[in-house]
């Protein structure tokens, strides 16, 4: 439950890049709840691959540009 | 806070107290009456029924508060749901085995009845417990 996730995401800079969207204009457009956005943002919970093609869509940039994953630390 | 991490405070809130003055009136008989003459039936009966009551209208009350939400679940909600279920059915499941090891050890039918009901209760408060846990912290789902 607790396992820490190296998906990062940009939903931040992307949201004040679009008009600084809020949080709930992104959860209506995704479809899901405000908390779960902050979640995502936060990185206490990654998305399914579906919801981050939708988050990504929202913004209009290819998934790879909305999420991230880290190398693996040596 | 999302009506679903709402919907499980109202479970915690109920649960605790419900299981708390149930094990206070059964447990002040128990200490000074033969288990067969203990009277738990009446009780056993108004802590379920009360709790399925109070759940009901706690969740009224939480709906009511913002009806915009009260509908409204995400992937995030249901896999924490799942979460949180997959735990609390394992309580549910050791109360069903103890009860079952009782019966076949012949034992009165209070013990039996009380491991049921302490499975169950055990299992909606870890449950809840765990989910507001998952809501409030990082929850992955793999």
């Amino acid at each position: 439950m607790v396992k820490p996730t190296r998906v990062t995401n940009s939903i931040r800079s992307l949201r004040f890049a679009n008009g600084e969207m809020t949080q709930a204009e992104l959860a209506d457009r995704v479809g899901v709840t405000r908390q779960t956005i902050i979640a995502i943002e936060q990185g206490r919970y990654s998305p399914t691959l579906e919801m981050a093609f939708q988050i990504a869509r929202v913004f209009r940039v290819p998934l790879d540009e909305a999420f991230q994953y880290a190398d693996e630390q040596g | 806070m999302t009506f679903m991490e709402k919907s499980n405070w109202v479970v915690l809130v109920v649960a605790v107290p419900t299981l708390l003055v149930y094990a206070a009136v059964v447990l002040s008989q128990v200490l000074g009456t033969p288990i067969a003459e203990v009277s738990w039936v009446q009780p056993m009966v108004f802590a379920i029924v009360g709790f399925i009551v109070a759940n009901v209208l706690g969740n009224v009350v939480a709906a009511a508060s913002n009806p915009g939400e009260a509908d409204k679940n995400d992937q995030r909600d249901r896999e924490i749901d799942h979460f949180g279920e997959r735990i609390g059915n394992w309580l549910m499941i050791a109360g069903s085995i103890a009860a079952l090891v009782l019966a076949m050890a012949m034992a009165d039918h209070f013990w039996i009845a009380n491991a049921i009901f302490l499975g169950g209760m055990a299992a909606s408060i870890v449950s809840s417990v765990t989910k507001i846990a998952a809501y409030r912290g990082s929850f992955q789902s793999w």
